[in-house]
């Protein structure tokens, strides 16, 4: 499958501060890739490299085939859109007015703007000013400007770190429509639950590197053992090894009706993140 | 570089709602119309003074306002929206002067018609008038730019209107230092001497240098602001 973003040797220092050391990875085109790591660890300035807003120090970084320095051109600003945690909207104008500039500067008919107001859940609160909305509010109208032109291609800086359970749901299932209709979606956050739900492969990044890379399932395959844990009706909880051993003692507690419930030991994300690193997220 | 009317109108537009909402800085521009009605109550005879006027209209509605405007654009991060959007550099210039240019004609006109000022050739005049508020909006522009916050820009701001609204005490000055010669090069003063020639009877052929001069300033001043505007783009 055709890459859409392809990293290699990147680093990016400020004075003698190390941001990011050595990162590689690609994206391929149309998947939902995951940026992992706890803050500081360089998901914000690789967003930054890979939009052209920072020159790296040094390593290659291309979006579209192109080298990022060529994202100037206005041809390709059309086909990217960016949402970062720095929300950049205008705070005296509604949030119709924020996204009306945004339609005439990306030449999108203005009926759009219901369908992203629609899509993020604020379309009651489009004639709200700006400055008066909550955080979360904010961050959706922010996601909505990013996705107002129907970018191919998705920079997505922790969209849903100010969201309630509910409103990040229904972006999770708006970014998922998004990305069956075509779009790719870098997405960075340090969100485990996020990852695991909405993303085709991750990258787990500590210190500017990335660490780990696979699909979420391969990862949890083989961060886990294969014991599984039942659970009795006296409430005791046993955990069976794989083999023969284990086979006749869960049909042994089967066949006397003792079973409640039956999980398998894989890891989340999450604790393979701590595993493989030695720090927590957030 | 491809400049595009739809997307340089969609700034003029959301820079009209944005800054009639904004009046701690959209309330500047009354202070040059109210000196106006209030030295026209007097009688205002001397050139001089009436570009005292229009000189302080240049460095408050032209650079002051469009250093705050492009200042907040900074501070907010709406300026980067901005740049990562197909807008071009002369569709966000553009863009973020043309509020500021209207602005300031309209000022210059209301400032100068209660001033009573009825300049002997209105056309030289316009012209200069044009022509010099380009260089104080790029200047204005570029302490924008190099400003982080609102509070710094109105605070950086502050010397260029004082250097360019007291032009013609300017003037006193150096001719007690003959050093400070250079400083008559400066856009007020040319525009000062220019008028002053107008009024005794000069057409467009005696004023030539003049308008050089200041043209001189202005492109200077565009390119710089080009300059910086593009460095600003990546971090
Ligand atoms: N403009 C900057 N100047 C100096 N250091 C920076 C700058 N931007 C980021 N950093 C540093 O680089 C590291 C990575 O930051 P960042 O990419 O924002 O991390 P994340 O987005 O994962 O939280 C941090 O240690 C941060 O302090
Ligand atoms: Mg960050």
């Amino acid at each position: 499958m055709e890459n859409i973003i392809e990293v290699s040797s990147l680093a990016k220092v400020f004075g003698n501060q190390t941001a990011i050391e050595s990162v590689d990875f690609r994206v391929k085109k149309g998947e939902i890739f995951g940026f992992l790591g706890p803050s500081g660890s360089g998901k914000t300035t690789t967003i930054k490299i890979l939009t052209g807003q920072l020159t790296p120090t040094s390593g290659t970084a291309k979006v579209f085939g192109e080298s990022v320095s060529q994202l100037k051109n206005s041809e390709y600003r059309k086909r990217f859109g960016v949402l970062t945690d720095n929300s950049g909207l205008y705070g005296r104008l509604s949030i119709y007015d924020n996204l009306k500039l945004y339609c005439d500067l990306y030449d999108v008919p203005l009926s759009k703007i219901d369908e992203v107001l629609d899509a993020v859940n604020l379309k009651q609160e489009k004639s709200k000013k700006v400055s008066t909305l909550s955080k979360g509010m904010t961050q959706r109208v922010t996601l909505a400007r990013a996705l107002i032109h129907e970018p191919e291609l998705l920079f997505l800086d922790e969209p849903t770190s100010a969201l309630d359970p509910t409103n990040s749901l229904h972006i999770h299932d708006g970014l998922r429509a998004l990305n069956e209709k075509g779009t790719t979606i870098f997405l960075t956050t340090h969100d485990m639950q996020e990852a695991e739900t909405l993303c085709d492969r991750v990258a787990f990044l500590n210190n500017g590197k990335i660490q780990l890379l696979d699909t979420p399932d391969k990862l949890r395959k083989s961060y886990s053992d294969s014991t599984i844990t039942v659970e009795l009706t006296n409430e005791e909880k046993v955990i069976l090894p794989a083999g023969s051993e284990g086979a006749n003692q869960l049909f042994n507690y089967m066949n006397t009706n003792q079973v409640v419930t039956i999980h398998s030991n894989e890891l989340t994300l999450g604790e393979i993140f701590v595993q493989v690193t030695g720090r927590k997220l957030a | 570089m491809m400049i595009s009317w739809k997307r340089v109108n969609a700034i003029l537009q959301k820079d009209f709602k944005d800054f009639s909402r904004n009046l701690a800085v959209s309330s500047v521009i009354f202070v040059p119309i109210i000196l106006g009605a209030f030295y026209g109550r007097m009688g205002v005879e001397s050139i001089e003074t009436h570009f005292l006027l229009i000189n302080m209209t240049f460095a408050m509605v032209a650079a002051f306002v469009q250093c705050c405007l492009i200042a907040e654009e900074k501070e907010k991060n709406t300026l980067r929206g901005l740049m990562l959007s197909p807008a071009s550099t002369a569709d966000i210039l553009g863009g973020k002067s043309l509020l500021t240019f209207i602005m300031t004609m309209v000022v210059v006109f209301f400032t100068a018609f209660l001033a009573e000022y009825k300049p002997a050739n209105i056309a030289i005049i316009t012209l200069a008038v044009i022509l010099s508020s380009f260089f104080y909006i790029a200047l204005g522009t570029m302490l924008g730019l190099y400003s982080k916050s609102v509070l710094e820009a109105s605070v950086i701001v502050m010397p260029v209107i004082i250097v360019f609204s007291l032009g013609s005490f300017i003037t006193l000055v150096v001719e007690k230092y003959p050093i400070l010669q250079v400083v008559t090069y400066l856009p007020n003063i040319q525009l000062i001497d220019l008028a002053t020639k107008v009024e005794a009877g000069a057409g467009f052929g005696d004023v030539l240098v003049e308008f050089a001069i200041i043209l001189g300033w202005v492109i200077a001043a565009v390119i710089l602001t080009v300059i910086i505007f593009r460095k600003r783009m990546v971090d």
